[in-house]
């Protein structure tokens, strides 16, 4: 009895630095045949390092991983999907035009003489395999046809054809509607049952009560906690992923003066938005002179309400009002024209031209006011460019600097610039604080509150709760589609709001 | 070490400058080999040989830059000669004959940049088709056989006049050539098509109407191709529907590309395109000028193309 005891796989004393950063510090994790293990932490918590280690992407600066009691080589892809460990990405790893079939034993075809791929092999093989796990899968259908749950028990069916014994899974439900997630843990059941060890990762807190046997918890690179799902409450799990020290200064940022429903003049008025599948039946104010915060868990829907709101996307039914005028912006020239300014959450993809200037980006919102006739008015720009500089702080201050060679944080910092060069009357910010350094982020929020001072009415999107605590007015919580929960900041805790995010009524 | 410090000293130093270091060496070899090189006439007929390639790839800059291509120039050069040619055959005025060859270009290019535009299609795909679809237009158009255009002075001017001492087809050149320049670097198109060429999403974001803008340089790189159609037919005295023959738009390409702007899109820049231009230029006229054989020609112009970019790669 003692073998089935012994874990599938253990790391020991892992530790990765990078420069005077410790991604993940002393940590000791361990994985049993036929366990599925949660692991949970807020971002930068540490849980991408080690998950880097566990699949060889990286190597660890020290420690050890041993599988089936035999050290493992550390850094080596290839020799942990040989020992059984197989990854599953949140992004799908799928050739989509490929069968199934093709995509289960893609790049490993059993092959015949000269070459040749043995295809009778390949389906009796993935037969026996569908058999086995209990999965009703078509092998012929191109993968890129199935729904997003069918894709992924693809994925899980590859890593299995591998002979993987031990499957991690990163934020596996976070493109799933709610029906296919109980389809899927029924899924990880039926594996669990044969002896595999899952590593599940997830933020949805309900959805490691349901299907996970034992939780680890990480915080700032280190293992906090760990323990067996039904000796822990939501609420103990809560406070370790967030710790002490974010929830005091929750308490110090709950001192700061709070204007909920700003100078009370409303500027936006959202009734019954909703887009079918996605959100439904949302309904705010917006004011002028206020920052009101949308937070939520990964898949809250809430980046997708605040796109319909500027107009980058089209919202189903509702009706939207700015200043009492009834709207609809279905592009982002229309909602810019209805005075919105929109700071999207992904500043390489959405948000920035990194091979050009400072002072370029700095333009992008407002080329209109550059222009002279025909001409542009460089002159112009530049000087524009430098005030904002000047004002937005931008490390090095100079306008010539390619984005692509400033920070994190300086890029973000000119990102909003650019908005702000416009003075929106409605401002939208979709995580304004992400991958951005302790610093920046303070004069990230002085800047908010500035632009609130000056009456704008600002809509924050952020998961960051220590940010929603600090900067909020008011707190609006999503839970897969819907606003739950309207909070005015000063008036609740960080443990209600935590509590309103994972579906729990406030 | 040594080897490698010099290595990254030279990709440091040299490899801005890639192409005009290159041009340098290949000027001072032909110039070494036949002083006739050096001669004001050949320079000045270089300068006229290119004007052709030049206006197109100045043209095309800007569908590069957004990270487009445009393979249907050629047959667009052939059909704005032939339509140009029949509108002097109805005795029209030359304003008239040159806004007609012209507007061929311009209604091609709309129509490729709408469709590449509105209905999301691949910029090399869409033109490919229209390259197709043009060319075949061009041989419904004017047959198979050569159009001469005789006894048209005004019109023969445009190709084979001189002005001033030099051909006034080298004029249009140099003011297509200002004129892009000065729109690249003076006008909010110019920012526009390197910020969608750089990020087409957040220049949408920010409230720029992307597709208008694409749509507008498909129609200028089409305007250019038409240009340089009734130049050339002006300066041959003759239309014909087979006109800039496939590699023309490779031509025209490389110039871009051999000046810098990245075909994938982003920064780019129409003065260096014009060093593309002249570079391509150079190496032809001093290939021709040591009776370099075609096939050798060929064989030399494409490796010498690969080897610059690969230099101009490491900048990078």
């Amino acid at each position: 009895m003692m073998a089935t005891d012994a874990p599938l796989l253990r790391g020991v004393a892992l530790s990765k630095t990078y420069g005077a950063f410790a991604a993940l510090n002393d940590a000791d994790f361990s994985v049993r045949a036929g366990e599925v293990r949660a692991l949970i932490g807020s971002n930068g918590a540490g849980k991408s390092t080690l998950i880097k280690i566990l699949t060889g992407a990286i190597a660890p600066t020290s420690g050890s991983v041993e599988i089936g009691g035999q050290p493992a080589p550390l850094g080596d892809p290839l020799g942990m999907i040989r020992r059984g460990v197989a990854c599953i990405y949140q992004h799908s790893n799928l050739a989509p035009a490929m069968s199934v079939l093709d995509n289960i034993y893609l790049g490993r075809q059993p092959t015949r003489r000269f070459g040749f791929v043995d295809t009778r092999r390949q389906r009796k093989e993935a037969t026996a395999l569908l058999d086995r796990h209990g999965i009703a899968i078509d092998l012929d259908s191109p993968a890129g046809s199935l729904p997003t749950v069918k894709q992924k028990e693809v994925e899980i069916l590859k890593a299995l054809a591998l002979d993987a014994r031990l499957i991690l899974m990163d934020e596996p439900t976070g493109w799933l509607a709610s029906a296919d997630v109980a389809r899927l843990h029924d899924t990880i059941r039926a594996l669990k049952s044969r002896g595999v060890g899952i590593v599940y990762i997830s933020h949805v807190l309900d959805e490691i009560f349901a299907v996970c046997d034992t939780v680890t918890i990480m915080r700032d690179g280190k293992v906090v906690a760990e323990s067996a799902v039904p000796d822990i409450d939501r609420a103990r799990v809560v406070h370790l992923m967030v710790g002490e020290k974010l929830a005091r200064d929750a308490s110090d940022a709950a001192l700061q003066k709070r204007h909920p429903r700003g100078t009370g003049e409303v500027r936006l008025s959202a009734r019954a938005l909703t887009k079918r599948g996605v959100f439904s039946d949302i309904s705010f104010d917006l004011h002028a002179g206020e920052i009101f915060c949308l937070t939520g868990l990964i898949g809250a829907k809430r980046t997708e309400l605040v796109r319909t709101v500027f107009g980058s996307d089209r919202f189903d039914s509702g009706s939207l009002e700015i200043d009492g005028k009834p709207t609809a912006p279905r592009s982002p020239v229309a909602g810019i024209g209805r005075g919105i300014g929109f700071v999207p959450e992904d500043r390489h993809h959405e948000g920035l031209m990194l091979d050009m200037t400072v002072t370029e980006n700095l333009a992008m919102a407002t080329l209109d006011r550059f222009r002279r006739g025909p001409v542009l008015d460089r002159g112009h720009m530049v000087r524009a460019g430098r005030r904002a500089i000047e004002e937005l702080s931008v490390r090095p201050p100079d306008g010539n600097k390619v984005v692509r060679r400033l920070s994190g944080g300086n890029q973000q910092k000119v990102l909003v610039g650019k908005w702000l060069a416009r003075r929106p009357r409605i401002l939208i910010l979709d995580e304004p604080t992400v991958g951005v350094d302790v610093g920046a982020k303070a004069e990230i929020y002085a800047i908010l509150r500035r632009e609130r001072e000056l009456g704008a009415a600002i809509l924050v999107v952020s998961s960051d709760l220590e940010e929603v605590m600090t900067v909020a007015d008011r707190i609006g919580v999503m839970v897969s589609g819907r606003l739950v929960a309207v909070h005015d900041a000063g008036a609740v805790s960080m443990a209600d709001i935590v509590h309103a995010m994972g579906g729990g009524t406030a | 070490m040594a080897a490698a410090a010099v290595s990254a000293a030279l990709a440091r130093h040299a490899a801005p400058n890639a192409l005009s270091i290159a041009m340098a060496v290949i000027i001072v070899a032909i110039t070494l080999l036949e002083p006739a090189f050096m001669s004001a006439d050949n320079l000045v007929g270089i300068v006229r040989q290119v004007a052709i390639i030049g206006i197109m790839a100045t043209c095309m800059t800007f569908v590069i830059m957004t990270g487009g291509i445009d393979l249907s120039v050629g047959p667009v050069l052939a059909l704005a000669g032939l339509v140009s040619f029949y509108c002097l055959q109805a005795d029209f005025p030359l304003v008239v004959v040159i806004a007609a060859g012209l507007s061929v270009g311009f209604i091609v290019g709309l129509m490729n940049g709408l469709t590449i535009a509105f209905l999301g299609l691949p910029p090399i795909i869409v033109t490919l088709a229209m390259l197709s679809i043009v060319r075949g237009t061009a041989l419904i158009v004017g047959g198979p056989e050569q159009h001469l255009i005789r006894n048209e002075p005004a019109y023969s001017f445009i190709g084979t006049g001189n002005l001033l001492g030099l051909p006034f087809a080298v004029y249009i050149f140099a003011a297509i050539a200002v004129l892009m320049i000065l729109v690249q670097r003076h006008t909010p198109l110019g920012l526009l098509v390197a910020a969608i060429g750089n990020n087409e999403r957040a220049a949408w974001l920010s409230g720029h109407r992307v597709r208008l803008t694409k749509t507008a340089v498909y129609a200028i790189s089409g305007t250019g191709a038409a240009l340089a159609g009734i130049i050339l037919s002006s300066q041959v005295h003759t239309a014909l529907a087979t006109y800039g023959p496939f590699g023309t738009e490779l031509d025209v390409i490389a110039a871009v590309v051999l000046g810098g702007t990245s075909i994938m899109g982003g920064n780019g820049s129409v003065a260096r395109t014009l060093l593309g231009v002249f570079f391509l230029g150079i190496l032809n006229n001093g290939m021709n000028i040591l009776n370099v054989p075609i096939d050798i020609q060929l064989i030399a112009k494409g490796a010498i193309i690969v080897v610059a970019l690969a230099v101009a790669a490491r900048r990078g």
